[in-house]
């Protein structure tokens, strides 16, 4: 019995002067509870739209998606979300933007406070609770972003890209950190990014997508045990590997124009 | 990675004592420093290159941004003192009696000797601008981010603003008095008629302006409307709200004295028509400085509150 289920969903939108794009066609996903599953494909292939989905924030104009049985019409308390941006307010110290979620769900008190805190130490932002976000450097940013997402506990954790924008060394210290928060604390995951080695590294199942219409290319499962790092040399083969299928689809298309050009 | 967070925080502490130490100096750098803190602060930075410990490239460029900050406290000053040797030397050199200009000293000595009437018929013109400014900012305010907020209200109200934005205030004054009479009643409100435009025109375009990145974190926490507000949008909305506030405060006192000049019995404005009629221009020199003076000040009351509530908008020095 899956956990979420991505049913039949088609996005269809509407440009300029009645022109309709396929965003996504026919999408079809089971994601198991604690399962993480990252979405790759090239730009327009319609996985951030997925996403917002999935997360209640836009919706589909066929099919639907359901989370623990229930279906998803708007957003909901038992996800959260991270995107490319940390869209941190910024009149708000680390330790207010981290309790942001808490506060409109109504639930305050000291137990709250303290889970803040231990989140904010895990994610090395100990001393930091003070600071303002214009005073964080990009990565510590994008940690408080991270915290933030958790703080509700939720049991979906959905992300949008969150560390293209960041360099390669903060991106594989934030992949760690967020393989460990998600181990612990078995999260369900969906992750949308750009980069397949981030996608093979992170992802129990990679779900690679096409464009024009956004539509699920292959699933291919990542034998690899997780968590998982680069440095361990018998999983850098397999991961390597998954890497290059990957890639080997994705340039698919592009290969074969470029023949019969 | 936590190696790496961790071995900077002593840094990032031992910044903070030294804040607690030389007081003065570090307020003079805080909004130097906090400039560059936004521009190496962008994503993609890593975390080795944080500006929050004592970098040596901040602590090089400590000396040259306070003695820019020196300067650019003393521009207004050298300024004023060029405009008035101009003047002086125009004075001369055309040979105008002090009729049609006085002379600096004699401005000068016309403000020293009437201290009491000006100070008096200053604080009618203040009284003026003010009452009529906070009641700007009471109509503006609500009715900017209604607008922000709903393009029906937009569409709906913007043709009847930019029309009575149109009209010239200096030919309503007359009608002012004869709805209103002579006393502060016209007068409060030409100046709310001048303030109030820049003013709504801020908070719509503040409440317009929510990023979209922070508005769709916020939704996807399913916030009430009351929330998103609260929370979220004028909070973002403060700094163009403060922008309209501070281009409205100039026209407030110009509102004030246009409506003295059409019938009072007091204010600065009502002080300059009648020394005019009395050739004594020295006074109604003396009465635009303090006029000025009175601009200046609110302005810089306007900016003080806005350093207040909107600390983390980006303060040039």
């Amino acid at each position: 019995m899956p956990f979420l289920k991505i049913v039949n969903v088609s996005k269809v939108f509407t440009v300029g002067k009645g022109a309709a794009v396929n965003a996504l066609h026919r999408i079809n996903l089971d994601v198991r509870e604690g399962e993480f599953v990252t979405l790759v494909g090239r730009s327009g292939c319609g996985k951030s739209t997925l996403l917002r989905i999935v997360a209640g924030l836009v919706s589909a104009s066929a099919g639907h998606v359901e989370i623990g049985g229930s279906t998803v019409d708007r957003p909901r308390r038992d996800v959260g979300l991270m995107l490319q941006k940390p869209a941190l307010l910024p009149w708000r110290t680390t330790l207010e933007n981290v309790m942001l979620p808490l506060e409109i769900m109504g639930k305050k008190g000291r137990k709250y406070r303290d889970r803040a805190h231990e989140l904010l130490e895990t994610a090395g932002l100990s001393g930091f609770e003070g600071s303002y976000p214009r005073e964080l450097s990009g990565g510590m940013q994008q940690r408080v972003s991270l915290c933030r997402s958790l703080i509700h506990d939720p049991a979906v954790l959905l992300m949008d890209e969150p560390f293209a924008a960041l360099d390669a060394l903060t991106r594989e210290d934030l992949s760690n950190e967020l393989q460990r928060i998600s181990a612990r604390h078995n999260k369900t995951v969906i992750f949308v990014t750009h980069s397949i080695e981030e996608a093979v590294l992170l992802a129990d199942r990679v779900v690679v997508m096409s464009p024009r219409p956004g539509e699920v290319k292959r699933i291919i499962p990542i034998g690899v045990p997780r968590p998982r790092t680069l440095r361990k040399s018998e999983q850098t083969e397999a991961l390597a590997q998954a890497s290059s299928e990957l890639r080997d689809l994705l340039f698919e298309r592009a290969d074969v124009a470029e023949a019969a050009a | 990675m936590n190696g790496v967070v961790n071995g900077r925080r002593p840094e990032a502490k031992s910044q903070d004592s030294s804040a607690s130490g030389n007081a003065g100096l570090q307020d003079e750098l805080r909004s130097a420093e906090g400039n560059t803190r936004l521009e190496t602060a962008v994503p993609g930075e890593p975390p080795t290159q944080q500006p929050l410990g004592p970098d040596p490239a901040i602590a090089i460029g400590r000396i040259p941004l306070f003695e820019r900050r020196l300067v650019v406290a003393s521009l207004p000053l050298i300024a004023t003192a060029l405009f008035v040797l101009l003047w002086w030397v125009v004075k001369q050199a055309y040979g105008w009696n002090d009729v049609i200009l006085p002379s600096p000293g004699r401005v000068l000595g016309s403000l020293a000797k009437n201290s009491q009437l000006l100070t008096k018929h200053g604080l009618v013109t203040l009284q003026e601008t003010v009452l009529g400014y906070g009641l700007a900012i009471l109509i503006a305010v609500p009715l900017g981010v209604i607008i922000g907020y709903s393009w029906v209200v937009d569409k709906a109200l913007s043709p009847i603003l930019m029309g009575l934005n149109a009209v010239p205030k200096v030919a309503v004054a007359p009608l002012l008095i004869i709805w209103m009479g002579f006393g502060l009643e016209p007068k409060i409100a030409m100046v709310v008629l001048l303030s109030f435009f820049p003013i709504i025109l801020g908070a719509a375009s503040g409440i317009k302006a929510t990023p979209d990145d922070l508005a769709e974190m916020m939704r996807s926490l399913d916030p009430s409307a009351a929330q998103m507000f609260l929370k979220l949008r004028l909070r973002a909305a403060l700094p163009q709200i403060f922008v309209g506030l501070q281009v409205a405060i100039a026209l407030a006192v110009i509102g004030a004295v246009i409506g003295e000049f059409a019938g009072a019995t007091k204010g600065l404005g009502y002080l300059i028509t009648v020394s005019g009629g009395t050739a004594d221009t020295a006074l109604a020199f003396a009465a635009l400085v303090i006029l000025s003076v009175i601009s200046i000040a609110l302005y810089y009351i306007i900016l003080g509150v806005e350093r207040l509530l909107v600390p983390w908008a980006d303060h040039r020095p």
